[in-house]
């Protein structure tokens, strides 16, 4: 199978510090995987490399067949539209409401989407992540849970073949945090890539996901799914 | 043509009206929506383009004025009275005049005679006084003499100085090479002065307009890293901005305009009988047309503005 995400050899080198070192590795569509490590292992920079925040220093990346190392500026919104983000503080726009919040993501992408096509899907994302109650709730009125269902939402809303998330329960409690994962599961039983790098290891071990432990840059473990839930769900 | 199929537009042109209706639709309804919940951050900026669109109005109108008065001025300095003495004949002075003529620097030479010259100082202050004060007209007969530059007054002085029809009793002539120089000096000073001043208002107010709405744009750098995040071409995250600069632009123009307009139009009412004195070509015409290039270049500057703010928030 084609993967979807591949990295060839990559690194990438901020000035003397080295936060990913020759990396090498594929996910393929549908996989949902944790990106494991203590804090420098360059869980973030993986996820942003993914999505062209910041270029490789060395090595190729792929993303659907798009070269992100040598994608142009103006390209770059191509790639953007198949790499769904979640970030762990939910990046949404306060003055929006959580409905306008998903549509903005369609609006800004999609010129032949109309407005009323715009807000049936939105409110499809909405309810797929159960708030479809709370559609025109502004974020200031969410609990922390719901603001990252919102993100979550309009991460998917334009359905991408991959999403990423940068710690998306970092700042959630462990009951909303599995929530959020049983979530991120739904959305990869329907065929979307998630790649989510997190410091929990609770959820990791219970999802039951392959695991790509990473340390000072590099690549230490690579565990399919199944054996690494036991594994760590022995250890935790 | 029996098998020509008539059917429906193909659905490629309702997917172009589609687009064109939804990037419009983006363009300008975000544009707007986003200018009057942004108002909080926007504000500063509005005030100050407004202030200084209205400034480099009103400078432009006051340069205008400077440079109307300085033309009229250097004009004037251009015109060489030479006096005549009151025995001078007719054929004599036709003669002088011929002279004159020949000059390629004269562009033209006009006779005026004591009635003339009397009647000319009834107009000027102090004038009159001596004119009854004395026996009959003390004024001479003079040969006023346009010359095409101010440059050119001296060398025609000396060529008709010392002739003998002309009256030595009351200065030969109206050349003072003091007062030309001096003039000539304020001349140069009003004009570079003014433009000098007028750019600098230019300046400031380009920059203090630049300055603001970058600050209103890094005020919403989230936003441009969310639009960005989720896939939006550069062209739709530039978009918005530069229209909602425009706006802002256009709303300053239009109360800088009117302002500079209105304050135009009442010094000009207030003073009808003197202003086209004291400031010379300053017409409401005049003014109008300022105020109306206050309103374009409002627009103008805050999108140019815009654009410039919104570039440093791309990603490169």
């Amino acid at each position: 199978m084609t993967p979807l995400v591949e990295f060839v050899g990559v690194s990438r080198v901020y000035g003397q510090v080295v936060a990913v070192d020759d990396l090498s590795l594929r996910v393929s569509p549908g996989e949902m995987a944790f990106l494991v490590g203590p804090s420098g292992a360059g869980k973030s920079t993986l996820l942003r490399l993914i999505n062209r925040e910041v270029r490789p220093s060395h090595g190729e990346v792929w993303v659907d067949g798009l070269p992100c190392h040598d994608l142009p500026v103006t390209r770059l919104a191509e790639l953007r539209r198949r790499v769904g983000v979640v970030f762990q503080d939910f990046k949404l726009l306060p003055r929006l409401t959580a409905l306008e919040n998903v549509a903005f993501a369609l609006h800004v992408t999609d010129l032949r989407i109309s407005d009323d096509e715009a807000d049936e899907r939105s409110l499809d994302a909405l309810e797929a992540v159960g708030l479809y109650e709370k559609a025109a709730s502004y974020p200031g009125e969410l609990s922390g849970g719901q603001q990252q269902r919102v993100a979550i939402a309009r991460a998917v809303v334009s359905q991408p073949p991959l999403l990423i998330a940068d710690e998306p329960t970092g700042n959630l409690d462990q009951e909303t945090a599995w929530q959020i994962t049983g979530l991120l599961e739904d959305i990869a039983k329907f065929g979307t890539a998630v790649l989510v790098a997190t410091h929990n290891m609770e959820i990791v071990a219970r999802a039951q996901r392959r695991v790509l432990s990473l340390a000072s840059g590099r690549l230490v473990d690579d565990v399919p799914a199944g054996r690494a839930a036991r594994m760590l769900w022995a250890t935790s | 043509m029996g098998n020509l199929l008539v059917g429906p537009k193909p659905s490629r042109w309702r997917l172009y009206r589609t687009v064109t209706r939804n990037a419009l639709h983006y363009l300008f309804g975000s544009a707007l929506r986003n200018w009057f919940r942004n108002l909080g951050s926007t504000a500063p900026a509005l005030g100050s383009m407004t202030l200084l669109l209205f400034l480099t109005g009103l400078g432009g109108m006051l340069g205008l004025v400077a440079s109307n008065a300085a033309s009229i001025e250097s004009r004037s300095a251009a015109v060489l009275h030479v006096y005549l003495k009151d025995s001078a004949t007719q054929d004599d002075i036709g003669a002088l005049q011929s002279r004159l003529r020949s000059e390629t620097s004269v562009k033209s030479v006009t006779f005026v005679s004591k009635d003339e010259a009397l009647a000319r100082a009834q107009h000027r202050p102090g004038l009159p006084e001596l004119a009854s004060a004395s026996e009959g007209n003390p004024f001479p007969a003079s040969l006023d003499v346009q010359l095409a530059s101010v440059d050119k007054v001296g060398a025609i002085d000396a060529l008709v100085r010392n002739d003998p029809i002309v009256d030595q009793g009351v200065g030969s002539t109206s050349y003072d090479p003091n007062g030309y120089r001096k003039l000539q000096e304020i001349l140069f000073g009003l004009v570079a002065g003014g433009t000098a001043l007028l750019l600098l208002i230019t300046f400031i107010a380009v920059t203090v307009t630049a300055n603001s709405i970058k600050v209103a744009i890094v005020a919403r750098a989230d936003e441009i890293g969310i639009m960005q995040l989720v896939g939006a071409p550069r062209w739709m995250v530039r978009g918005p901005f530069v229209i909602e600069g425009a706006l802002t632009g256009m709303i300053a123009g239009v109360v800088a305009g009117g302002l500079a307009l209105g304050l135009a139009s009442i010094a000009i009412q207030a003073g009808a009988a003197t202003f086209a004195q004291v400031a010379p070509g300053m017409t409401f015409k005049v003014a109008l047309a300022t105020a109306l290039l206050i309103v374009v270049v409002g627009p103008l500057l805050g999108s140019a503005s815009s654009l410039t703010g919104i570039r440093r928030q791309l990603e490169t």
